[in-house]
């Protein structure tokens, strides 16, 4: 129990922090204002993306979250670690009689709720937006994958930063990690997609052509935002990318897992 | 007296870059603590001494269960319980409260803890509710040692506590270990200097160059050195490595003064 206190107490430490004044706003304007302009029934989408109920526009904007959720877990555990040691109270946290793995699990929920809690009343918000504008509100089920996967993603993140946190020996170091890890999966996942595509002899001059979709799935396994679409696609019937919700599944376990562990394992070996 | 801990050839070395090749992650032993023999006794004060780079910090890091040294039991969480660490001049900052801080050390101990009185044992009752970034550099020694004592240790280590302190807050904290030695406490204090700790320990333990040079009472020490009352350091350090002290210069590296064994790939 008193390991979920130290979690909570992390929790509410990062969620009084000054950095919360800059994250909030932002966050708001991604979800909040996404949610409102893609509910508008005038909306003329790129794409011909076409937006006809509630749960569509819940799937539409988790771009914005994508964008925005992301770099929030980033801000707020690229020091989750490495202003400890550098101002010395590592040594005092490592000392504790408490065992490292839980003390690592403490810190990750910790910091992991921090984003997720604004995310999570913000969502909540949103769908007051899309019922209001809409009239129409997302199903149980599609409303439980829309914040499981949500929870799932900003969980991804904050395991990765904070890994970079612990190996970072200064600040700097370690924000360029998170960012680096943000920009490769959030700007130039695409990018490199393309290339993947290019070397199989899949044309990239059609983006929406069956070859290409496929390679994209494919390499979506391997991105954290690529398994969250993977897995909001789940609900969606007229979505097929031929990737198996058990592939996705075994995705989604493996970036939960293996960054978790390898977080635990660093603490556990960790000297100040 | 009875022994609260006992350390047996304790060693441990540092793992630091080696630049003798192009790997950027290769790694060779470097400085360290080596074979130390040390007995922790209940409600006595221990002075550690020795220069910069003796290994004090290291030792002190391998009592508190930091490292899994040679010599020790793994076991390591089960021997943090009872010691409470106090780590050299460490910058709490930020926009959380003193007693935000302690509780946050509080709950990494399975129990529960009267924060209030451990805030006014150090004298931080006025500073509970003050961000850490306001504090003056005396008033975060003062939270360090609050921390220290958060689970009433059995064994308190203090890595250079009297540093940044004015002269009426050193005296009010040696009155305070005292105290808390005489209810039986066990107390490992760290120091560069004789006269910081000469007037409140019990014994000494001098150290250079990881190696334990010698251990007990300062007068015993000094007459086993043939030195004579008001020496310190120098005078001791010189008496074993047989420098006159006259001669003592930043020229002379630690091996220059390191009478014993050499240990592979150490360097300074």
């Amino acid at each position: 129990m008193s390991d979920f206190n130290l979690s909570l107490h992390i929790m509410k430490e990062r969620l009084s922090a000054g950095r919360m004044l800059v994250i909030w706003p932002l966050l708001a304007m991604f979800i909040l204002f996404s949610s409102w302009g893609l509910s508008d029934p005038k909306a003329n989408l790129p794409g011909g993306l076409i937006i006809d109920s509630a749960y569509d526009v819940m799937y539409a904007s988790t771009a914005f979250i994508v964008f925005s959720a992301t770099m929030g877990a980033v801000l707020i555990s690229f020091d989750g670690i490495s202003r400890d040691r550098l101002s010395g109270v590592l040594e005092v946290k490592l000392s504790q009689p408490i065992k490292r793995s839980v003390y690592a699990r403490a810190l990750l929920i910790g910091h992991w709720l921090a984003i997720f809690i604004p995310v999570l009343i913000l969502n909540l918000l949103s769908l007051v937006i899309i019922w209001y504008r809409m009239d129409d509100l997302p199903s149980l089920e599609e409303l439980f994958i829309h914040t499981i996967a949500t929870g799932l993603l900003l969980l991804w993140y904050t395991s990765i930063q904070l890994l970079a946190s612990s190996w970072a020996k200064d600040m700097g170091s370690s924000i360029a990690v998170g960012l680096g890890v943000w920009m490769l999966f959030t700007l130039l996942w695409l990018v490199l997609t393309t290339v993947v595509a290019g070397l199989s002899g899949v044309g990239v001059e059609n983006l929406n052509s069956s070859e290409y979709l496929q390679i994209q799935a494919t390499m979506d396994l391997f991105s954290p935002n690529g398994v969250y679409h993977l897995l909001l696609e789940m609900p969606l019937t007229d979505v097929d990318r031929g990737i198996s919700p058990l592939a996705t599944s075994m995705a989604a376990i493996l970036w939960s897992t293996l960054p978790l562990y390898l977080f635990i394992r660093r603490i556990e070996r960790m000297h100040p | 007296m009875e022994t609260c801990l006992t350390l047996t050839s304790v060693s441990w070395r540092h793992k630091i870059r080696d630049f003798s090749t192009w790997k950027p992650w290769a790694k060779k032993d470097g400085p360290g603590i080596h074979s130390i023999d040390l007995k922790i006794q209940k409600g006595s004060i221990l002075g550690l001494i020795g220069p910069n780079g003796a290994g004090k910090t290291t030792l002190m890091r391998a009592i508190c269960g930091l490292y899994d040294c040679e010599g020790f039991d793994k076991s390591c969480a089960s021997r943090r319980i009872g010691i409470g660490y106090m780590p050299e001049q460490i910058r709490w900052e930020g926009r959380m409260s003193v007693r935000s801080a302690l509780q946050t050390i509080s709950l990494m101990r399975d129990k529960d803890i009267d924060l209030d009185s451990i805030i006014q044992t150090v004298g931080l009752s006025s500073k509970s509710e003050h961000y850490l970034d306001d504090l003056s550099q005396g008033m975060r020694q003062r939270l360090s040692l609050a921390c220290a004592l958060v689970g009433e240790p059995r064994i308190l280590v203090m890595d250079e506590p009297l540093n940044g302190l004015d002269p009426l807050a050193q005296r009010a904290f040696c009155n305070l270990l005292k105290d808390l030695a005489s209810k039986g406490v066990a107390i490992v204090i760290s120091s560069h200097q004789v006269s910081d700790l000469e007037s409140f320990v019990d014994r000494i333990a001098l150290l250079h160059h990881g190696q334990l040079l010698a251990e007990g009472t300062l007068p015993s020490i000094r007459q086993n050195l043939g030195l004579k009352d008001g020496d310190g350091i120098v005078e001791m350090i010189c008496s074993v490595t047989g420098i006159d002290p006259e001669d003592v210069s930043l020229e002379l590296s630690n091996d220059d003064l390191l009478p014993f064994k050499q240990h592979v790939g150490e360097e300074e």
